[in-house]
């Protein structure tokens, strides 16, 4: 029962990305284009036996999944509130678990688009040397990484306007970005950014990306993606049974 | 009779405003309830309350015995809303289907319920791009999809040209027979009235009265005078003997127990009065009286 119930509200939602797939388009544009620019900069550096253009498909990937699954679900739900379409999935028998399962698959679209982009991109400028291997477990690790963003954006989308969702989740996205290293190595930034990093949840799903090529440990990334998980999910049911109709 | 529908003490305030002042509701199963009020009265509110969409702060609402605010519980719901809107990105035909599937119901149920309503025709369109009426009667398709023991239906005449709206009172009426509880909010109190097996009227979040068509008709004025004539709403409220004041436009209905003595005045306060009549009253003037004598 609840394994149909699933299937139509992911077509459903499928349906909204194919449909009208500028949205999908744009969202991908913006990320990939600042990533040709760095990895065309700086792509040939390299550090540790690894390229630059190597390590940022995990640091610079990681951002580019974060960016489109932090605000595309979010925005989507706010407009759906405003559009008064919300309370009809809010009236139906579809169980909340369900409902935002859904609602975080289909935001995975946006996640593989983006790190397909980028891949294409950073092999094209010749600054790509990293086995193929790696290269899949960094797509799969950000693809899996990506579901804790994806809910804490339907939690702040339940609960704003679709204008007002982009202008907050914007405010989380760049800062989280910058501090934890995805634009520019934290090295090379000042200590501070360093101390701060650790508490962010962006901060470890790069490095988890990063473990893949480095062979660094990656028990304490995984622990906080999953509680990350954890208190995302409770939030966005929460925030899904209070919103505002 | 099996009760699919109890509220007990409802109560909601939107921040300061109070919206449900304690409401108490029932409906039967086979039942047809229809809740009448003016514009702000809490129909709304107390719909929104029954469907879930609201938690009940105080006082328990139950559907089927169960809390609305259960997925579990809304599987026995179907639900009609005031002013829905439908994203761009979906077709008529999946709407409906996809109601059925997350109802239990299977896909193929679709198909009949939407040649009711009369949307076969429609069924590759886009929801969000139909008429105001079209889409009412798509969310009465997926409401019924559901073949629900208690429909919930906030305006669902709004919008509904006059055959639609004929369906759709028959529509209930079959539905009725086979057990399903309605409640319905409307502003079409006389069509309301031949279909509703219970009337409840609702003004500032209290429920003023409740029974058959025919109780709350026998309680207020038994003649309305329908009349053409200069006289503004204030003037003629104060004349001795009026009830009710309803404008319909090129007429105004007067509610009252005693038309002789009205005309009489009537006749000597407006010499140009025109097209008069007197009927007996119904169901719109009972309420209207009803309205006007609990705000006083
Ligand atoms: N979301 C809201 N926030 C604040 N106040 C609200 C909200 N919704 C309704 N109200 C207020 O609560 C009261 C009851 O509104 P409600 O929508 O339940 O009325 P209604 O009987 O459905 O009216 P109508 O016939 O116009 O649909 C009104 O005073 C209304 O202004
Ligand atoms: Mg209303």
């Amino acid at each position: 029962m609840n394994a149909k119930v699933f299937g139509v509200e992911l077509t459903d939602e499928l349906r909204g990305i194919v449909r009208e797939p500028t949205a999908l388009f744009f969202s991908i544009v913006m990320p990939v284009a600042f990533f040709a620019l760095f990895v065309s900069l700086f792509g040939k550096f390299s550090s540790g036996g690894l390229s630059a253009g190597t390590t940022m498909v995990a640091t610079f990937g990681a951002f580019g999944v974060v960016s489109v699954v932090l605000m595309n679900p979010g925005i989507g739900v706010a407009a759906d509130r405003e559009r008064g379409w919300l309370r009809a999935k809010q009236v139906s028998a579809v169980p909340i678990g369900v409902t935002l399962a859904a609602k975080v698959i289909a935001a995975l679209p946006y996640a593989a688009g983006v790190l397909l982009a980028m891949t294409a991109t950073a092999a094209a400028t010749g600054a790509l040397d990293a086995p193929v291997p790696a290269l899949l477990r960094i797509l799969a690790v950000l693809m899996v990484g990506a579901l804790p963003f994806a809910l804490l954006s339907l939690a702040i989308g339940f609960q704003t306007g679709a204008g007002a969702a982009t202008a907050v989740l914007n405010a989380i996205l760049i800062p989280s970005a910058v501090l934890s290293g995805l634009w520019m190595p934290l090295e090379i930034m000042p200590a501070f950014f360093g101390d701060v990093a650790p508490f962010l949840p962006t901060y470890h799903l790069a490095q988890l990306a990063l473990a893949q090529l480095t062979g660094a440990p990656v028990l304490t990334h995984v622990l906080v993606l999953l509680g990350t998980t954890i208190v995302a999910a409770a939030l966005a049911a929460v925030s899904y049974r209070h919103a505002r109709s | 009779m099996e009760t699919v529908l109890e509220v007990r003490g409802a109560r909601h305030n939107y921040g300061a405003t109070p919206a449900l002042a304690g409401v108490d509701l029932d409906v039967g199963a086979g039942e047809c309830v229809a809740l009448l009020g003016p514009n702000g009265a809490g129909k709304t509110t107390l719909v929104n309350l029954v469907v879930g969409l609201l938690p009940a702060k105080e006082g328990r609402v139950r559907v089927c015995g169960g809390d609305p605010r259960l997925a579990s519980t809304r599987r026995r719901l179907g639900v009609v809303q005031q002013s829905l809107g439908f994203p761009n990105t979906l077709k008529v035909v999946e709407l409906v289907t996809g109601a059925a599937v997350r109802a239990g119901m299977p896909r193929s149920a679709a198909g009949p319920v939407m040649a009711e309503l009369d949307l076969t025709d429609l069924a590759g369109r886009r929801a969000a791009k139909l008429s105001g009426g079209q889409r009412q009667r798509l969310q009465l398709a997926m409401a019924l999809v559901a073949d629900p023991r208690l429909l919930v239906l906030d305006e669902p005449t709004a919008g509904l040209d006059v055959p639609a709206r004929k369906r759709f009172w028959q529509l209930l009426v079959e539905r009725r027979a086979r057990g399903t509880g309605v409640l319905v909010t409307t502003h079409l109190i006389e069509e309301s009235s031949a279909v509703a097996d219970r009337v409840v009227v609702l003004n500032h979040g209290r429920v003023l009265a409740s029974g058959t068509p025919d109780e709350l008709v026998a309680r207020l004025p038994d003649r309305t005078v329908i009349a053409r004539t200069a006289l503004g709403r204030d003037r003629l409220a104060v004349l001795p003997g009026v009830v009710s004041v309803r404008n319909d436009g090129e007429h105004v209905h007067l509610g009252t127990r005693t038309p002789e003595a009205l005309l009489r005045v009537l006749l000597a306060e407006d010499p140009g009065l025109s097209d008069l009549r007197v009927e007996g009253a119904g169901l719109e003037e009972a309420v209207a009286g009803l309205i006007e004598r609990g705000a006083a």
